[in-house]
């Protein structure tokens, strides 16, 4: 299977993908919901980290237990466990990010009957005095607990090669982005969102294979793919789990350019630093300097600047708001989000989204808009 | 050079003539069930009609939510870029538009000359849309085309507080029952359906002058509770229920001069 196929096949369906790997592999997979994760540890404990992204199904089972308040990933992702469709997972980690995925974690561990169950409660506030050592320490006691857990060591040697691994990573797919951005015609409107579908699920060395194999299959230069004659804009939001919606902007005249999501950029977003006295202050270091997600604080402006920035850079026309409907943090965010971006004259549209798609015809009457409104 | 402007609405079907930026006829029937069927018919009444000939109109602009399905248009535009150009046609001092219509409501910022800067419109929901007044006139049992006079006269707005349209009804059966009088009743429908509204063009940020549009525009009572919620004037456009149809003509007649 070559690299596209094999990522569309895990975009299709990650879970029979990591059910027949652990099969080959023996490999035990620990499920994560958020980029807060600290996955360079479960890397380095010999373990799977396997991005949670809600299910494509209905949800029946989990509004037994949940609100239906609560967003869609937290209802979706707790749907898939007790419907046995993560049957693969050897259990999973819950770090501290919004309200739903605390109250979800309970209610996991209660019911949803795997082996492993971890929380990570990291710091909210990632700009005082104490919170890079409390980050540390928090991160050294996940290490712990997974190292007990799983009868193993996690040595920092083993700290160290996965800081390694994952940087490796993130920097293909921050070339994937770059080529992309570059020219948009290189590839099929949703292809990098099933590769980075791909990048979060997949057995991580084996997608660095992937990744390395399909990037050196991509001309860059290739004659008249470049330029579609679309117009850019940038994506923003939490998670996106619609390739349609890439693929319906292009047909309503834009390219997608960037994006700050957390199943996009966010993820592979910062460099960690592969010396030093310590692995894991390295890695906090990391989730302490990355552009704050709205469940974290770090200067009040940050996150809006940040993103005024990345449109400025890309060169793009606009800014299209992806929210989870009932996503708090996110949707506290938007009105001053929005506000910036109004103030620096950069159009943008919210829109928001659940489990399925908004029906293609109202989609596409806001997308047609809002590329006429785009300035040529 | 005559360009024509085709709106397939959810309910009605709009056409619209423009020649050297002057309104040469207007045209309106229902949807029905064919929108394919009923772009074409209402062009062809609208052409009988003005006594124009098909030759002579150079460039078609379909809009609304079945522009697609009107195949023999030159380009599909959204109704949200054709409400701009249209209000601005029969308004330049407008800058802001509110446009409600069988299923959609939707509230529009523009720009001097008539573009978009700023939109939201309605989702997954038909609550203050004219779907919800046409219910409720069911279960009244009264004209909707009497429900801006009856209104006029309420003493004391009911208050509906379900949004949505299914449980706003029964609202209004047991408001019945209860023997609320039918003015207040109404008025307190109106209000329900201007919170909506409202709510949606405060997010997006009113810029006056305020032109409603759509056909829940040719309600006084809509239009009344709106301007209260807002606290603005709202100029109704003289052709509620044609602005997207002369909005879709106008900019064909731009894409000519363009070509």
């Amino acid at each position: 299977m070559n690299p596209i196929d094999r990522f569309q096949s895990v975009w299709h369906d990650p879970n029979d993908y990591a059910r027949k790997r652990k099969q080959q592999t023996g490999r035990k997979i620990l499920g994560y919901f958020c980029s807060y994760a600290p996955e360079e540890l479960i890397h380095a404990a010999g373990l799977w980290p396997f991005r949670l992204l809600g299910t494509r199904g209905e949800v029946r089972m989990a509004d037994t237990h949940l609100q239906s308040y609560c967003c869609s990933l937290v209802r979706g992702g707790l749907e898939a466990a007790l419907n046995g469709s993560l049957d693969f997972l050897d259990g999973a980690v819950f770090p501290h990010t919004c309200d739903s995925i605390q109250r979800l974690s309970d209610i996991w561990r209660l019911n949803a009957g795997f082996a492993h169950h971890f929380d990570a409660v990291l710091p909210v506030r990632l700009d005082s005095p104490s919170a890079r050592q409390y980050m540390i320490d928090v991160l050294n006691e996940f290490r712990q607990e997974l190292a007990d857990a799983f009868g193993t060591e996690i040595s920092d040697d083993a700290v160290w090669q996965a800081i390694g691994d994952y940087n490796r990573i993130r920097e293909k797919l921050r070339t994937l982005y770059e080529l992309r951005s570059r020219a948009p015609g290189l590839f099929d409107p949703s292809t990098v969102h099933r590769i980075m579908t791909a990048a979060m699920v997949m057995e991580r060395r084996e997608f660095f294979e992937q990744i390395n194999a399909f990037l050196e299959g991509v001309d860059p230069d290739a004659a008249g793919l470049g330029d579609t004659g679309r117009k850019r804009v940038v994506l923003s939001g939490g998670i996106c789990t619609h390739p349609d919606i890439y693929e319906l902007l292009a047909r309503a005249g834009a390219d997608v350019v960037w994006d700050d999501l957390c199943t996009g950029a966010r993820y592979f977003e910062g460099r960690i630093a592969e010396d030093g006295p310590d692995p894991v202050a390295a890695l906090a270091d990391r989730y302490m300097e990355r552009t704050v997600c709205p469940a974290k604080h770090r200067d009040t402006t940050a996150r809006a600047r940040a993103l005024v920035d990345m449109v400025r850079q890309q060169q793009a026309g606009g800014v299209i708001f992806l929210l989870l409907k009932f996503c708090d943090p996110h949707a506290f965010d938007y009105p001053y989000l929005k506000k910036f971006l109004d103030e620096a004259g950069i159009p943008s549209l919210l829109l928001e989204i659940e489990e399925q798609p908004p029906p293609e015809g109202q989609l596409m009457t806001r997308f047609e808009t809002f590329v006429d409104m785009l300035s040529d | 050079m005559i360009t024509a402007g085709i709106d397939i609405g959810s309910i009605t079907a709009k056409a619209a003539l423009i020649e050297d930026n002057r309104l040469l006829g207007t045209r309106l029937q229902f949807t029905g069930y064919n929108a394919q069927k009923a772009g074409k018919a209402v062009l062809e009444e609208l052409i009988a009609q003005t006594g124009v000939q098909r030759e002579q109109i150079a460039l078609v602009v379909s809009t609304g939510y079945g522009r697609n399905s009107v195949d023999f248009a030159d380009k599909a535009i959204t109704e949200i870029t054709c409400h701009g150009a249209g209000a601005h046609f029969i308004d330049p001092e407008t800058r802001f538009v509110i446009d409600v219509g069988g299923q959609d409501s939707k509230v529009i910022k523009i720009d001097a000359a008539g573009k978009v800067l700023d939109f939201a419109m309605n989702d997954k929901c038909a609550a203050g849309t004219g779907r919800f007044l046409e219910v409720m006139a069911r279960a009244m049992e009264a004209d909707l085309d009497d429900f801006g006079e009856i209104s006029a006269r309420a003493g004391n707005p009911a208050s509906i507080s379900s949004i949505c349209t299914v449980f706003a009804e029964s609202e209004v059966i047991s408001l019945i029952s209860k023997g609320e009088t039918r003015e207040n009743m109404i008025a307190g429908i109106h209000e329900s359906v201007a919170s909506r509204i409202s709510a949606m063009a405060r997010r997006v940020g009113v810029t006056e002058p305020v032109m409603m549009t759509g056909g829940v525009a040719r309600n006084p009572g809509v239009v009344r509770a709106l301007g209260k919620k807002l606290r603005v004037e709202i100029r109704v456009s003289p052709h509620a229920q044609l602005n997207g149809a002369i909005g879709a003509a106008l900019l064909a007649a731009r894409m000519q001069q363009a070509a």
